[in-house]
């Protein structure tokens, strides 16, 4: 059985973007409102009485203070508890995670989980990844972002016979869903030639095949499961959750064809909520680059190792697809703020549920969605969390 | 061959000193040269290219430095192949004598961060002899005195430069980069189960207060001050040219000990000429600043000018120049006069060659095709950016980590000697061991460091087109199972961006990662074995693998 003890009534972010005109305490501000107001019974702000935030990159893009105190002063919550989570790209999920542990432990009732990230105030150049070694000062030099996805690329094409139409066909897609969010960084369809053609940024990735760095903010309100119904009629439940670690670096990984964290924090998922993979009906994986997308649905056991490509290509996680696969979007057209991306991609899972998705709406069959991130210096962490509307 | 070192006189006293004038060279106690090994830059500029923008000389070409190497980095590939070739450990070294013009610190580890490079250990003796393309000599000299006095057994006597000329200079269109190293022993300990290949025997120095070519301390680039004619007619033909009959004639005057232990020397097998006699080959490599000097003085002095070929080819390697020629002409038996110059000063030994010294034939090979193609091909342009002399507008974004950290003093050991840490339970070896107090295979906590060995197959790799200064794009980053286990995640070359695939066998090289404030930054990058690098990184690079 599903676990179920908690769950979300109130989901909302802001538009993901170059937001130059907000700070990160704006974004924040904005995020929180946002969700205020999707709680459709209504809340009083000063109800939550906890805060979790996450932040990946704080110091790293100039917010070296982030810490506690900054999103509840932002927000009109100063005095409130508020922790603040740094957990890699699963940042933002495993906050979630945390806060939902917070409410089922008893210890608060109300707990606003909030990502906010803000990459675009610097250069891409400053904030690249090879500037930061870490573990090591000489070792890993030159790695940027791109370099710890690249090299399953080019190890999957060589076993699968993946090609790079396979990985345009999920920034096709994505492209297409991001069109149809009001909340995506980018809202532009593109072609596979388009991406075939984009400028080489790390063989054999293509600008097209990588996400932005993107502003943006993402906030959730959970509550005891028991609780629900006094502020919303459309509840949806954490079903259950998954954390698995992996050696960082690159050269630890004990295969090039699948993210290990993934594989076991889903079926520490799966195995809490009792939800298998067939019972999705749509997923929000963490696609920062077009291979990781492909990555993400064999270790999550949508499709079959090595088929993942060719699942793309045929459809099967298109928004008309067997399993909807990142429907607002993904990191590569919504964005990926990294403390806000797992927090927006439970907010697009409980939109989806409640079926407020617009023009991206699924078909729910089945009530379940799951949503994913990965990530580390080498995909050293992966958080998965299931929702669901069954109770 | 009986032992040389046997009745010689090398501690003759203050009081029986010949007068100056005769001390020019001098027969000390022999020591055997055991191995020599080369190392030569990646890329290669042609004079052409130079001429385009100042003129001059448009044929012929000079090996140059990438932007990763410098003169530890081919003084490493030299140092490497001469172990290799000897199939000695660095741990049996006794010390390291590095004779560079400008070591890379000024002041600072240059000779512990090549040291430790070279896999020697870290109680080894020896030094760095630097201020003039005299220091190759310098440091062989000071090798050679410290096995004659029995401090050390074996010495590894690397000679390198890679001088950065100020541009527009005369100096500039000779100057290229190189490495050359021998391996020298003392008798007892070259005895072993093979005779020695080779013996040096005499030495000469004779100097005079000349300024020539120069560097002031602020200055990054060196200078040239004198006058061609000047220089030919007044210092260096009457140095080294004196300094070459002294080694040459032994029945010189002052030379009574030559001619006391080449008597010995030759007495063992019956297969030398008599002692005094000149051997049929008689060769010289000479430095040769100006390219045009050196091949009258060899004719005076009635050898063959065997350095001539590497000087055309690869230009003037400074202090490496004399020994870098000599490669060629070890592996024939004879007499060999090496002979460098700098800063006002001749210096030269005498090589006495009954066999091939091993690691000659693959320099030789290696030099052979310095000049013909497969190298990189670097514009002036590309060249001036390599050495620094052409930046980007506005300050340069830092590494990150500054070299003096804490982290660097964590992390600098383990990176420079490649080391490992491995699992007594398991096997499994994680790298690098400051980051990893347990074991990756098990979580065991049982680890002891271990020696990588530096040979391996492409896992996987990308090719980055977006890196971020200071390094420059396409670069490859190779996961690499090195042969006799572990893996690493290393920068390749741009000169494999386009050829690289899975599977592909790659060896590592040491290679300067950053120039940052004037602080070099050493690693080792995975280069694809025969892709068009010069042969000289390949051989120094597979030379390392029997360290692991």
């Amino acid at each position: 059985m599903a676990w179920n003890r908690v769950a979300v009534v109130g989901a909302g972010l802001v538009k993901f973007g170059e937001l130059f005109e907000q700070s990160y305490e704006q974004m924040a501000a904005g995020a929180f409102s946002a969700a205020v107001a999707h709680v459709d019974k209504g809340i009083e702000p000063r109800q939550v009485d906890a805060v979790v935030v996450a932040t990946q990159r704080g110091s790293l893009w100039g917010q070296e203070g982030i810490g506690g105190n900054t999103v509840p002063s932002a927000i009109g919550l100063s005095g409130v508890a508020c922790t603040r989570v740094e957990n890699a790209c699963p940042s933002g999920s495993d906050a979630f995670r945390v806060g939902a542990m917070m409410v089922a432990s008893g210890v608060h009732d109300v707990v606003l989980v909030i990502g906010v990230e803000k990459m675009r105030d610097k250069s891409a150049q400053e904030g690249l990844l090879a500037r930061a070694a870490s573990g090591h000062p000489i070792y890993n030099r030159g790695e940027t972002a791109p370099v710890l996805f690249a090299p399953f690329a080019t190890r999957h094409m060589h076993e699968f016979g993946t090609t790079p139409e396979m990985l345009a066909a999920v920034a096709v897609k994505n492209h297409h869903n991001g069109c149809l969010d009001p909340y995506a960084h980018f809202r532009n369809e593109v072609t596979v030639e388009q991406v075939l053609e984009s400028p080489p940024v790390c063989h054999p990735l293509r600008l097209l095949d990588c996400c932005p760095q993107t502003d943006g903010a993402a906030a959730i309100i959970i509550t005891a499961a028991d609780h629900a119904t006094r502020f919303t009629d459309k509840p949806v439940f954490v079903a259950g959750f998954g954390v698995a670690t992996d050696h960082p670096a690159l050269h630890e990984k004990s295969t090039f064809v699948g993210l290990p964290a993934t594989t076991e924090a889903a079926k520490r998922a799966y195995g809490m909520s009792g939800i298998g993979p067939s019972d999705i009906d749509m997923a929000e994986v963490h696609d920062c680059f077009t291979i990781t997308e492909i990555l993400d649905i064999e270790d999550l056991g949508f499709v079959e190792k090595g088929k993942g490509g060719q699942a793309t290509i045929d459809g099967t996680t298109s928004l008309e697809g067997r399993l909807p696969v990142n429907t607002s979007g993904g990191l590569l057209a919504k964005g990926h703020p990294i403390g806000a991306t797992g927090v927006a991609q439970l907010v697009e899972c409980t939109w989806q549920l409640r079926e407020e998705a617009g023009e991206r709406q699924v078909e729910i069959r089945h009530g379940n969605a799951l949503q994913h991130n990965v990530g580390g210096r080498g995909s050293g962490v992966s958080v998965v969390n299931i929702l669901t509307r069954n109770r | 061959m009986s032992d040389p070192a046997q009745g010689t006189r090398p501690g003759a006293g203050p009081d029986e000193a010949p007068p100056p004038e005769e001390r020019v060279a001098h027969r000390a106690q022999p020591v055997a040269l055991v191995a020599t090994g080369v190392g030569l830059p990646s890329c290669r500029l042609r004079l052409a290219d130079l001429a385009a923008t100042w003129g001059g000389s448009t044929k012929g070409e000079l090996a140059v430095c990438d932007a990763d190497e410098d003169t530890l980095t081919l003084a490493w590939a030299a140092g490497t192949a001469a172990l290799r070739a000897a199939g000695l450990s660095p741990r049996e070294v006794d010390g390291l004598w590095w004779g560079t013009s400008r070591p890379p610190f000024a002041e600072g580890p240059s000779h512990s961060f090549l040291a430790t490079a070279l896999g020697l250990p870290s109680t080894c003796g020896g030094l760095i002899a630097s201020g003039s393309p005299s220091a190759g000599m310098d440091a062989l000299f000071a090798a050679w005195d410290a096995v004659a006095a029995s401090h050390a057994g074996l010495a590894l006597v690397v000679t390198s430069d890679a001088l950065v000329p100020g541009t527009g200079t005369a100096t500039e269109a000779a100057t290229g980069a190189g490495a050359a190293a021998f391996l020298i022993a003392s008798s007892g300990r070259a005895a072993g189960t093979n005779p020695p290949p080779a013996w040096i025997t005499t030495r000469a120095t004779l100097f005079m207060p000349a300024l020539d070519r120069y560097r002031a301390d602020a200055s990054p680039a060196t200078s040239d001050a004198y006058d061609p004619r000047l220089f030919r007619e007044e210092v260096f033909v009457p140095l080294v040219s004196e300094v070459g009959r002294r080694l040459a004639d032994p029945s010189h005057p002052g030379d009574a000990l030559s001619r006391a232990a080449s008597s010995v020397t030759t007495s063992g097998d019956g297969q030398r000429e008599a002692a005094g006699q000149r051997p049929d080959t008689f060769g010289c490599s000479i430095a040769d600043p100006d390219g045009k000097l050196a091949a009258g003085i060899a004719r005076r002095l009635g050898g063959d000018l065997v350095s001539a070929s590497s000087r055309q080819a690869i230009g003037d390697t400074g202090a490496a120049s004399a020994f870098l020629g000599a490669l060629g002409a070890l592996s024939r038996p004879g007499e060999l006069a090496v002979i460098s110059y700098g800063g006002g000063r001749a210096s030269g030994i005498k090589i006495e060659i009954s066999q091939p010294v091993p690691g000659s034939p693959e320099a030789a090979a290696v030099l052979g095709a310095a000049g013909e193609s497969g190298r990189q091909v670097t514009s002036y342009t590309g060249l001036l950016r390599a050495r620094g002399q052409l930046d980007a507008t506005g300050d340069p974004v830092a590494m990150g980590v500054p070299p003096g950290s804490a982290a660097f003093v964590r992390g600098n050991e383990e990176m420079l000697a490649l080391q490992g840490a491995r699992c007594r339970e398991c096997g499994t070896i994680s790298t690098p061991p400051s980051v990893h107090p347990t074991c990756t295979g098990c979580g065991g906590s049982a680890l002891e460091t271990v020696a990588l060995g530096r040979s391996g197959v492409v896992e996987t790799f990308v090719v980055n087109h977006t890196m971020p200064s200071p390094f420059q794009a396409p670069l490859p980053l190779v996961v690499v199972d090195l042969d006799g286990g572990g893996r690493l995640m290393l920068q390749g070359s741009s000169h494999d961006a386009g050829a690289l695939a899975i599977g592909d066998r790659v060896h590592l090289v040491l290679r300067r990662y950053a120039l940052e404030r004037g602080v070099a930054v050493y690693g080792y990058k995975a280069l694809r074995d025969g892709s068009g690098m010069p042969p000289g990184a390949t051989l120094a690079a597979s030379g390392a693998s029997g360290t692991a």
